[in-house]
């Protein structure tokens, strides 16, 4: 012990001599190339004949969740997991949250119910909004053509004007008001409790998320016309859209509610197959029965798949049980919104594309404003809802904890919490499946398909940079979460092996945001 | 002025930040503005706003050993590209900022912590990082006249 301790005051003093020593007080440049590990990779692999054999896509995971779950009290997981991502902790809070709901056996009473889907349709409209206009914005407002150092926040910013992008920044901020209020805290909520919530709705409250909701529903309502008027016009990016490129004939599934109307916060989940008729629907508890988890030596990813129908490798078509969730997933798998506005939109959506299911997987961002509409309008009806007051938010959990498996729609997808304790409550054994490992497969297609139509040996387009990462960003799939760890952004490279697993190059972005290749 | 200490405490090094955030709050004045979040994308909007200086304390990888600090500004980060809140930044959060008309402040320092791995649950933070966050702290304490 003491040994330890002498070895640790040794380890400390020798690095704070170096850290004082290294302290770099010249100014150095943050090259993305160098985080090459820590982030989203793409792994070209080329046949003695010069083209690509297989290609790969791979983004870094947080590892050792698991273990580090083991022997905690369960109660800590709405908060624990809410922390582990910067972008949905709320999506996290409220699986963890309905898992305890699950593992304790108790139906939370109509009024929490009701408040934690308001909280989470608040959360849904800000991460769409934001999405669409700032994230998903530089390929389709500003344009896949675009010059490079136009495709990005401030080309969307420019594009549709200052005064919207205000808009968009107070309406994020009205609505993650709503979540602050209702959920104690914004970044990371507090108020899931198994059987309820831990505030009650005041009148006050109720009135401030009705004049919220109000104005939601209105904006949501100009974004649909942005895209209707930006977007749909332009014949190239609809012809993208809709080229082979982007399309993989999978089954889909999402959330919907008893009448197979889409639901993100509760529900059973429904499968469609790739000729969009219901394959299965199940609830949280036989979700493990239906999906498996395959593995490759290549990749720490797991790739889900249906598992009665089986892994088939990275194929599409009837006979693989490859699916995929997230917007485009969830239009498929539901039949039709749940408010008028949305619905009205949905329709548009389907007949522009030809019918269901919608297999293009660039439809996303089309899907991603339509849900934006749904949660808006869901947003207002809970508003106005005269029971959201009720002073009765929670039953107490009464029953032995065993098992318990909690599902929402999170913006990027299908969220599964699974959580298996002793009887006092701690946890043995807790796992998560992300949106991202669910269209794993999918994207490893896309990536494939693009990589096999654009590079060889002899040609190798810096344009392939692009094409590819417009096939995965559509699904923005979830990297490992210290994001926000500098540099912070273009974290892609391409690198392409010969048939010997050699590199022979590599292709990133420089900070410019032009394509350079090493 | 704000310091804003960017990290997450359950993954092993990221909690670097956080860490030099607890032993800023030990040294300054209690109502003294000391801002932790994990927040990314966008989100750091919310961070950068509304105050007239700002002292940022990250993590970063550049291939240095653990446990440097690099000093930068903002013309260091590389600029904006991201299409994915996984992929926007501290720097398109003050671009966004600026590009609206918010009030960001004019001048920012950024202190990053070469850091080791920052993806697994519950692991210990390097020695040498660990051995940087009072460096960091102090450096801060130091140097507050100039960057107010």
């Amino acid at each position: 012990m003491e040994q330890d301790i002498a070895a640790q005051s040794g380890a400390w003093q020798e690095g704070s001599a170096r850290a004082n020593s290294e302290y770099i007080r010249h100014r150095i440049t943050l090259d993305p190339i160098t985080r090459l590990e820590g982030h989203g990779r793409i792994e070209v692999f080329l046949n003695e004949q010069g083209q690509v054999d297989h290609a790969y896509f791979q983004v870094p995971e947080l590892r050792g969740f698991e273990k580090f779950s083991q022997g905690r009290p369960v109660e800590e997981m709405p908060q624990i997991t809410s922390r582990i991502c910067g972008v949905c902790p709320t999506a996290h809070h409220m699986a963890a949250t309905k898992a305890l709901d699950a593992l304790y056996q108790v139906e939370p009473p109509p009024a929490a119910k009701k408040i934690r889907e308001l909280i989470y349709s608040a959360f849904v409209a800000e991460d769409h909004a934001l999405h669409f206009y700032f994230l998903g914005g530089p390929d389709f407002i500003v344009g896949p053509e675009a010059p490079a150092a136009e495709r990005n926040v401030l080309g969307v910013i420019a594009k549709v004007g200052i005064d919207v992008g205000k808009e968009v920044i107070a309406m994020r901020r009205h609505l993650r008001d709503i979540v602050a209020m209702a959920g104690g805290k914004p970044v990371h909520p507090v108020f899931g409790l198994p059987g309820g919530v831990a505030k009650r709705f005041t009148p006050e409250m109720q009135d401030q998320c009705r004049k919220v909701a109000n104005e939601a529903v209105e904006f949501a309502k100009f974004t649909l016309q942005i895209f209707e008027e930006i977007v749909l016009p332009n014949t190239e990016y609809v012809s993208l859209i809709v080229s082979d490129l982007y399309t993989h004939r999978t089954y889909y599934m999402g959330q919907v509610d008893e009448q197979n109307r889409l639901n993100f916060y509760d529900g059973r989940l429904r499968v469609v197959g790739p000729n969009g008729v219901e394959w299965k629907k199940f609830g949280p508890s036989e979700f493990m029965e239906n999906v498996a988890e395959h593995v490759e030596p290549w990749s720490y990813m797991k790739f889900c798949y249906l598992k009665p129908i089986g892994w088939k490798g990275f194929s599409d078509g009837p006979e693989s049980g490859v699916y995929s969730v997230a917007p485009l997933a969830r239009l498929n798998a539901c039949e039709g919104m749940a408010t008028p506005i949305a619905q009205k939109a949905y329709e548009r959506y389907i007949s522009t594309l030809g019918g269901k299911p919608v297999h293009h997987t660039l439809a996303n961002h089309w899907a991603r404003v339509i849900e934006m509409v749904y949660a808006a309008e869901r947003l207002q009806e809970l508003a106005n809802d005269p029971e959201l007051t009720s002073e009765h938010v929670r039953n107490l959990p009464t029953a032995t904890p065993t098992e318990g498996v909690g599902i929402v729609e999170a913006p990027r997808g299908t969220l599964v919490h699974h959580y298996k304790t002793d009887a006092q409550g701690f946890l043995q054994h807790a796992n998560l499946i992300v949106a991202t490992q669910q269209n794993a497969a999918r994207i490893a297609m896309s990536v494939e398909t693009a990589a096999k139509g654009l590079i060889s040996l002899d040609h190798m387009d810096d344009g392939v940079l692009n094409k590819v990462e417009m096939a995965f960003r559509a699904y923005d799939p979830c990297h490992g979460c210290a994001t926000h760890a500098l540099p912070g952004s273009m974290p892609l490279y391409l690198r392409v092996h010969n048939a010997t697993g050699e590199t022979i190059a590599i292709l990133h972005r420089d900070s410019k945001g032009d394509v350079k290749r090493d | 002025m704000r310091i804003l200490c960017l990290g997450n405490e359950l993954l092993g090094d990221d909690a670097a930040g956080v860490v030099v955030a607890e032993q800023l709050r030990h040294l300054l004045p209690a109502d003294f503005d000391v801002d932790t979040t994990n927040d990314s994308g966008l989100d750091l909007l919310d961070h950068v706003v509304d105050t007239n200086a700002l002292v940022v304390v990250d993590a970063v990888q550049t291939g240095a050993s653990p446990g440097t600090v690099h000093l930068l500004d903002e013309d260091d980060l590389p600029s904006v590209c991201g299409a994915s809140p996984h992929y926007v930044g501290l720097n398109e959060a003050l671009r966004v900022g600026r590009a609206l008309g918010l009030s960001v402040p004019a001048k920012i320092v950024i202190l990053a912590i070469e850091v080791g791995d920052t993806l697994s649950f519950g692991a210990a933070m390097l020695p040498a990082v660990r051995a940087a966050t009072p460096v960091v702290a102090e450096m801060i304490l130091e140097n507050m006249p100039q960057w107010s």
